[in-house]
């Protein structure tokens, strides 16, 4: 069966049974409503506003579509309801609008007036929220708008319009948090999806079965779980709760007790906050259910006694279900972050530097350098820590090459090490990291960046020595040049002084300091001082490391 | 004016302002609502449309006695049935305010100052 064009009576009809089936629906939509507002209403007031359209609809019967149409919209304007009122009465406003002058139409126009309803009632809002109605609307329309100009039969374009409709209500909690901590679709959109659905049965001219009336109860224990929740995952110690006993249980009304006090919910609630909180009271005819959170759990229900039988009786200490949560929370592990595209793992001693290298991008620093190398594990440790896709790894100490490059054959991480043998080295290899790059481009850029930089650094002698023939006592101070002593010094500026005379050429440009946990800054100042007025082309960068053994650390590039 | 909330170890006073953000920033997400609108048009101009910023130029906090009247000023959008969306704007408001600061106020009066066309189709 194929209908190729549409005319007021048809569309007549089409409203009449999604009316019809929106009314059989909506205790269920109700029940759906949480945002904006959960007051449960959202199924009353479509149905109150469908009404209202309903009856104009039935005056302006006749076969003229725009006429139908106008009807219809005039209707849902006046007889609006609620928010998913207003926004239904804007979506078929723009669907009318999208049929004006036209007797019968096409795939093509109907595609278009709902895609007109759907930009007239975008429009009405300064800040459409997704996730309600509107995206609902929009993605139906959507699929309409794509389909109608290959697509002739009118019955399969609405067949295609209410499968999308309820792709995207499906789709609503993803866009909507709310709907999501609940877990329930919109419901406006479930709305407006019936009322679709509606219009598709009378297309096909089939029946729809009439919804069972009986709504799923409001369920208390999933509530209840939502309470304890909060409480447990609230920064609070078991001390700080006030009320200890978590007390349910039910009162089933016996008549001889309620004519002596009649029972009243509010009244009830009011009275019971009194003794707690995280209080829910939900009554009907026969029985009322009550969840608090209090210290006195038999006062409690000495109130409910008034009324009736307790039955269902339910008391859980919190104060022991909190440290049980606790623990267990303690031992559960987050879900695993998402993996970045690179880690970089290094290694360095001191919190200046570690903060330094953290600072030009590094992703784990480990602690450890001369006379403290990290194990293997130690840095595969680091490398799982980095939760990357490609880690790079500088040990910045040819000590730790070895350990690294172990490291990298036992991980099941794709990683990279790149020998840096000293600090500066390391340093100048990280700055030549960059993220957007492929990773074989960086580990060139890095390898070559390392190699650029002269690497000199500033330590103590422990014990007399004789080293490249170059006498050392203990307690003095060595300048190393890339590895080899080639300054030894009573004091460590001049130490450092006679090897940066040994490191810098007049190729340089760029002297880089950072100097130890042992310098005091006016030290650090005075060899400043020197080291401009003798190399006055030279820029130099200076960085409190606070590394141990090292005095000074001198990157020459 | 503001609002005292007196907790165990001492005060919490939240301003108007704060009030009138939440209460606006609630307000503009309402279907049917194009803006806030100043309460003082013929000083701040015919029925400009505020600024986040200056909310609290079309949102007044009262407080008579005990209890907390909201009056707010309002652009709404024009083929809107206006006393559904101002209604929305009420129950949204009131919740709203309930939910972030457990404020429980007495009256939200709403005042439409105008009705915005410029955008129809």
């Amino acid at each position: 069966m194929t209908l190729e064009k549409l005319d007021g009576n048809i569309l007549a009809e089409m409203i009449f049974v999604g009316a019809h089936h929106l009314k059989s629906n909506c205790k269920k939509i109700d029940a759906l409503n949480v945002f904006p507002v959960p007051d449960g209403d959202t199924g009353t007031n479509m149905n109150l506003s469908m009404t209202s359209g309903v009856a104009e609809v039935k005056k302006a019967k006749g076969s003229n579509i725009a006429e139908v149409a106008q009807a219809f919209s005039k209707g849902l304007l006046m007889g609006a309801r609620g928010n998913s009122g207003v926004i239904l009465s804007q979506i078929f406003r723009g669907f009318a609008k999208g049929m004006e002058n036209k007797e019968s139409i096409h795939t093509k126009d109907l595609a278009e007036a709902l895609d007109t309803g759907v930009k007239t009632a975008y429009k009405a809002v300064m800040k459409p929220v997704e996730g309600t109605i509107l995206t609902v609307a929009k993605d139906a329309a959507a699929e309409a708008v794509k389909l109608a100009a290959k697509e002739s039969d009118i019955i399969s374009l609405m067949e295609k319009v209410v499968e999308s409709a309820k792709a995207s209500l499906e789709h609503t909690p993803e866009l909507l948090p709310i709907l999501k901590e609940v877990g329930v679709v919109d419901s406006g959109g479930q709305g407006l999806v019936t009322i679709y659905e509606g219009f598709l049965a009378s297309l096909k001219g089939e029946e729809l079965p009439d919804a069972v009336e009986t709504v799923a109860e409001i369920d208390i224990s999933a509530l209840v779980e939502k309470e304890h929740h909060h409480i447990a995952q609230d920064f609070m110690s078991s001390e700080d709760i006030e009320f200890g006993y978590c007390t349910e249980f039910m009162v089933k009304f016996e008549d001889e007790k309620l004519q002596e006090n009649p029972f009243s919910e509010t009244a009830f609630r009011n009275e019971l906050s009194n003794h707690g909180d995280s209080l829910l009271v939900v009554a009907d005819d026969e029985i009322v259910k009550i969840h608090i959170h209090t210290e006195y759990p038999g006062e409690v229900m000495t109130i409910g006694q008034r009324y009736g039988r307790l039955i269902n009786i339910d008391i859980e200490n919190m104060r022991e279900q909190h440290d049980a949560i606790v623990s267990a929370e303690a031992k559960t592990e987050a879900p695993p972050a998402e993996k970045s595209t690179y880690g970089i793992v290094t290694v360095a001693m001191g919190s200046g530097l570690k903060a330094l290298f953290e600072n030009i991008g590094a992703t784990v620093v480990i602690e450890g350098g001369q006379t403290m190398n990290p194990s293997t594990q130690d840095i595969a440790d680091a490398v799982k820590q980095t939760n990357a896709e490609n880690i790079i790894i500088l040990p910045n100490n040819s000590n730790i090459v070895m350990a690294a490059e172990q490291a990298a054959e036992i991980a099941e991480e794709n990683v990279t090490v790149i020998p840096t043998k000293t600090i500066p080295q390391g340093i100048s290899a990280l700055l030549a990291f960059l993220a957007d790059e492929k990773l074989e481009t960086n580990k060139a850029n890095m390898l070559e960046a390392s190699k650029q930089v002269k690497s000199g650094q500033v330590t103590y002698a422990i014990r007399d020595t004789k080293i490249d023939e170059i006498q050392i006592e203990k307690g003095n101070f060595m300048g190393i040049a890339e590895g080899k002593i080639t300054a030894t010094h009573k004091n460590k500026e001049d130490a450092a002084a006679q090897l940066l005379g040994n490191l810098i050429t007049e190729d340089d440009e760029i002297l880089t300091i950072i100097y130890g946990e042992d310098v005091a800054v006016n030290e650090v100042e005075q060899l400043v001082d020197k080291l401009e007025e003798k190399y006055k082309e030279l820029e130099i960068e200076v960085y409190e490391g606070n590394q141990p053994i090292y005095s000074y650390l001198f990157a020459v590039e | 004016m503001s609002i005292e909330f007196n907790m165990k170890d001492g005060v919490i006073t939240i301003t108007n302002d704060v009030i009138a953000t939440i209460v606006g920033g609630t307000a503009v997400e309402c279907y049917g609502i194009v803006g806030m609108a100043s309460k003082n048009q013929i000083r701040d101009g015919i029925a400009e449309i505020l600024r986040k910023d200056n909310y609290s130029r079309g949102v007044i906090v009262r407080k008579e006695g005990e209890e907390i009247h909201i009056d707010m000023y309002i652009i709404v959008s024009y083929g809107t049935k206006i006393s559904e969306v101002a209604h929305n704007v009420q129950s949204q408001v009131k919740y709203k305010l309930h939910q972030i600061l457990g404020l429980a106020v007495h009256s939200i009066n709403i005042y439409i100052q105008g009705v915005s066309v410029a955008n129809q189709l």
